[in-house]
């Protein structure tokens, strides 16, 4: 038993050390983002003091040169609105492949599957001339891409669960006199709810995180997500201002680590159900 | 029964058309941004990634003036062909454009509305500075630029007072001998000289490497054409290819750093390093006295050589002084959109605001007879009009005669390899000779 | 009720249909024909047969990113897929803390390509600068560069999954085979192991498709330097449409290329899930 212990805290120190090493590359980008943009690349290692040390001035430069509150803005309006959207259509039409047994929606569901293996790059092209000759290039069409490219995935998810919900249930609603629409709404949708946490939580780590869909299809004069705003720092100016990149990159890391750490059960558990299903 | 399958349509219509509004309400946003004034609207694709935040800042202050909306994009460093390519393609294109030069021309002549009957095209001092395909006044270049080695005088000067220096005055050092000379006794007293090396990196990252791979491959270029008494080729020979190899190794062997490091160093630490007197030379244009302005170097120490590559006769050689901004505006735009983008040029060129802006923050020299009371008070421009009183000859921009953005690629990555030990030489003669051809070819079929 | 919900469907799956057939179908569609054309705009496409696909194979660069992309990923399934296992079999003993390190190593995946890229950029080459190299000196270095970040954003997703399946093995199984007198090895090759399989197989899968697939991280972190040697496929493909006048079409024949390995992969997957599933 003695042994075991001993063991045991062993590998704590050992995970801990670990776990100091797996932060340290994000630790150092925020002790760089305090010092003068010429030092970063000189001495990255070294703790910003005397002249080094720039006080908040790079994440102003940082803000001020990508527009990164806005890009926030969009980010998030993109995020949430798509996942909304496709969380309720996918949802729907998923039930309706279930429930009606036709040619068509057997090819539909072969076509879901087949979406969800066609890499993007083989789209990449032609989905932004065709947004663009539908006037999608705002955060609006976008969401309308975003289900449609994010539909392979979600139906399918939603597909394999509700078909292990009873049918009776179902039947009984409508039996009562339900219209299918509230038999979905009441009666469905709730049974499916950790489907939707799941899809939920996979789509929206893909949407928020997407650089190139939004970087082709939106008018990048007008609207900009988070990772193009980073990535405009690289390229926007000719050469690469790295206090400013520092900066930006700490602020767009410390959100998501805040919503982790709250969120950190349903995250860990969708993506366990996610893969289990995918 | 019916009912429900109503129900079922208006709720389909419902959800639809909520995703159909959502697409066409961007556009009803921008119409009351324009303003009432005037309906066209202006669509800058600007090249000149140095100067985006002043374009941006004049074209609000135009917007503040008229009500016309003017957007300005900057494409990033070694982009703009292939922005311009997928923003020409919407529907929202640019209406003010640039190409390079005449290669740039042959891309995009289809696009280029007729400026000879503009205000700005009669503003021009003459037809040297404009870019013409017939009788058609195609493009029009609102900068002249010029480059070379920029050099510290206070470093310098200290190096003339060393006892063992061998050049002992700036009169001196107008060959490649002379400069290698110096570059490399710098390099041996840079430690009492209190600098990092004679010539700041010569980074090849994305933001630096059109230093190497376009400007300096110019001179190769230049002694070529004037040598066969030409203007543009269609396969070039390499006649003085020896001779950009030995100021690419004076560059790689008397720098701030090791040749191993340059892959990534990018233009803003070369910038930096002269800036803060780390280094004595620093091979760039008028363009870069924004980035280096206003840190250790005062203006009265900034001066600019001539790149001396070791050809017969360099001592009268010249600046490299020329053009790769010309000013197009894009025919297929609607009427109303080209009056906006014809207004906004001369209001740029003509109005006081515009003036002082080009002049004086973006630090431009025009081709324009407006600017006589606007020059800008820039001392890597006054030094190209010291070379000029002197009666050097000014080398011109050939590389605008390149023939594809890739032959610049392919030369930059020869460049890159030889530079550090992992390729040869052979390879950059390859891309430069064997390539001009294969890209002319492809880009002529 | 077939019936009934029929009579629904402009509302069950018209959006999706609509969004579906937008943003995938017809994209798809044009695609693969695009694929046998000369464009520059998807309007003055004309026909062209196999020339694109001829046009590939003169082109070293993409079979050089096809090869690296190949090597990459060996790489990166089999370094993830150990270390993932490793740690969720240390995680799942009970130590002090567990819980602290699953959140940690989880973390890195929340955060996107671009800026892992950016962030591990400026600490590779940190490193670098004292051996007077840096990330783009050669292609090896962008090699290991990726696989490491790779790795630092990745064995924390798989472990979690590794974990669950560990975690699903009953009790009562284990202790059998202990009574049975195995040891710490044979319980590990004759019932964890067997009892993971369709954990492996799931994280084998999403490791071989996000290497094949990698193009954020391989953006950010050395642009395909130098000179192209650290370029991806994807990124290949993105370059040639976007970087070259007058090769859209190869670009495009690329992405043809690329899906069709892709999908082959995906197939062998299927395949491989399928037949375990009837073994259990």
């Amino acid at each position: 038993m003695n042994k075991k212990v001993k063991h045991g805290t062993l590998l704590t120190v050992i995970f801990t050390l670990l776990s100091l090493l797996y932060l340290y590359p994000i630790i150092l980008v925020f002790i760089n983002s305090f010092k003068k943009k010429v030092y970063i690349s000189k001495a990255p290692f070294e703790i910003p003091t005397g002249k080094m040390y720039v006080g908040l001035e790079n994440y102003i430069r940082g803000i001020k040169q990508t527009r990164l509150i806005q890009a926030f803005g969009w980010s998030l309006f993109i995020t949430i609105l798509s996942v909304a959207v496709i969380i309720l259509c996918c949802s729907m039409c998923a039930w309706y492949i279930c429930r009606v047994k036709t040619k068509f929606t057997k090819i539909l569901y072969m076509l879901c599957l087949f979406a969800m293996i066609v890499p993007f790059q083989m789209e990449m092209f032609t989905l932004s001339k065709i947004a663009n000759m539908l006037h999608m290039g705002n955060p609006w069409g976008l969401v309308v891409i975003y289900l449609g490219f994010g539909a392979g995935l979600s139906v399918f998810m939603f597909t394999g669960f509700m078909k292990s919900i009873p049918l009776e249930i179902e039947e009984a609603a409508m039996i009562d006199g339900c219209t299918p629409i509230q038999t979905f709404f009441r009666i469905v949708l709730p049974i499916a709810k950790p489907t939707c946490v799941t899809v939920t939580i996979l789509q929206a780590m893909w949407i928020w995180n997407d650089y190139l869909l939004p970087s082709l299809v939106l008018d990048q004069r007008k609207y900009k997500t988070v990772p193009m705003a980073v990535q405009y720092l690289k390229g926007g100016y000719g050469s690469v201002d790295m206090g400013a990149m520092m900066g930006t990159l700490v602020l767009a890391i410390v959100p998501i680590i805040i919503f982790y750490l709250f969120c950190q059960r349903y995250i860990i558990e969708g993506v366990v159900a996610g893969a289990v299903k995918g | 029964m019916k009912k429900k399958k109503i129900l079922a349509l208006v709720l389909a219509a419902s959800m639809a058309g909520g995703m159909l509004a959502g697409c066409g309400s961007t556009s009803s946003g921008d119409e009351t941004a324009k303003g009432d004034k005037s309906s066209g609207k202006v669509y800058y694709l600007n090249f000149k990634p140095e100067q985006a935040d002043q374009w941006v800042e004049l074209a609000k202050e135009y917007t503040d003036e008229t009500g016309v909306q003017v957007d300005v994009q900057t494409a990033a460093s070694g982009t703009y062909e292939s922005q311009l390519k997928s923003e020409m393609a919407k529907d929202e294109a640019p209406t003010l454009f640039q190409v390079n030069g005449p290669v740039g021309l042959a891309t995009w002549k289809n696009y280029c509305y007729d400026l000879s009957d503009s205000d700005v095209y009669k503003d021009v001092e003459s037809d040297d500075y404009i870019l013409k395909d017939g009788d058609a006044v195609d493009g029009i270049a609102y900068v002249i630029e010029t480059y070379g080695l920029i050099y510290n005088k206070a470093l310098l000067n200290k190096y003339f007072e060393l006892p063992d220096a061998s050049i002992k005055s700036i009169d001196d050092l107008n060959n490649f001998q002379a400069l290698k000379t110096v570059a490399e006794e710098i390099q041996a007293h840079k430690d009492d000289l209190g600098v990092e090396g004679a010539f700041t990196s010569a980074g090849m990252d994305s933001s630096s490497d059109w230093r190497f791979k376009t400007h300096l491959a110019n001179l190769p270029i230049y002694y070529e054409y004037k040598a066969d008494g030409i203007d543009s080729t269609d396969a070039i020979k390499g006649t003085y290819l020896d001779n950009y190899k030995q100021i690419w190794d004076l560059y790689l062997n008397n720098s701030t750093c090791e040749p191993s490091m340059i892959s990534s160093k990018t233009g803003d630490d070369a910038a930096s390093e002269f800036a803060l007197g780390e280094a004595v030379f620093y091979q760039n244009g008028t363009w870069a006295y924004n980035d280096i302005k206003d840190n250790e170097v005062a203006d009265e120490d900034m001066g600019m050589l001539p790149i001396y590559i070791g050809v017969d006769g360099e001592e009268n050689q010249g600046l490299c002084t020329g053009s790769e901004n010309y000013w197009c505006v894009n025919k297929n735009a609607s009427e109303e959109d080209i009056q906006a983008t014809l207004d906004f040029m001369k209001w740029v060129v003509e109005s006081d605001e515009g003036r002082d802006m080009l002049a004086n923050e973006m630090g431009f020299v025009t081709p324009f007879t407006t600017f006589s009371d606007y020059l800008p008070d820039n001392p890597l421009v006054k030094a190209n009009a010291e070379y000029t009183e002197a009666g050097k000859t000014p080398v011109s921009w050939n590389f605008t005669t390149m023939p594809s953005e890739n032959w610049k690629n392919n030369l930059g990555g020869a460049l890159l390899n030889y530079a550090q030990g992992t390729g040869a030489w052979d390879s950059v003669q390859t891309a430069f000779v064997d390539g001009w051809a294969e890209e002319y070819a492809a880009a002529n079929e | 009720m077939q019936k009934a919900i029929k009579r629904y469907f402009p509302v069950f799956v018209l959006p999706t249909l609509i969004a579906f057939t937008i943003g995938f179908l017809a994209p798809f569609v044009l695609g693969v024909y695009l694929s046998f054309c000369k464009f520059t705009t998807v309007t003055d496409a004309k026909f062209i047969g196999l020339s694109n696909y001829a046009k590939i194979l003169g082109d070293g660069d993409f079979l050089h990113s096809l090869w690296f992309t190949a090597l990459f990923t060996i790489v990166t399934v089999l370094l993830i897929n150990i270390f993932a296992f490793a740690v969720a079999m240390l995680l799942t003993k009970n130590i002090k803390g567990t819980n602290i390190f699953r959140t940690v190593f989880f973390m890195p995946n929340l955060i996107g390509g671009i800026v892992l890229g950016y962030v591990w950029q400026l600490l590779l080459n940190g490193i670098l600068a004292h051996f007077q190299k840096t990330l783009t000196y050669s292609s090896k270095y962008g090699f290991w560069g990726l696989v490491i970040l790779m790795l630092w954003q990745q064995v924390g997703y798989m472990m979690i999954i590794y974990i669950s399946g560990i975690q699903n093995i009953p009790g009562e199984l284990i202790e059998a085979a202990q009574i049975d007198g195995a040891n710490k090895v044979q319980l590990l090759r004759y019932v964890t192991i067997p009892m993971v399989m369709p954990s492996i197989t799931i994280c084998t899968f999403l490791t071989l498709t996000n290497g094949f697939k990698l193009f954020d991280q391989n953006l950010a972190l050395t642009n395909g330097g130098p000179d192209k040697m650290s370029e991806m496929l994807a990124l290949n493909i993105y370059y040639t449409f976007y970087g070259r006048t007058g090769w859209e079409g190869v670009g495009q024949a690329k992405a043809v290329i690329f899906f069709i390995i892709v999908g082959v992969i995906a197939l062998i997957q299927n395949k491989l899930t399928t037949s375990k599933e009837v073994q259990q």
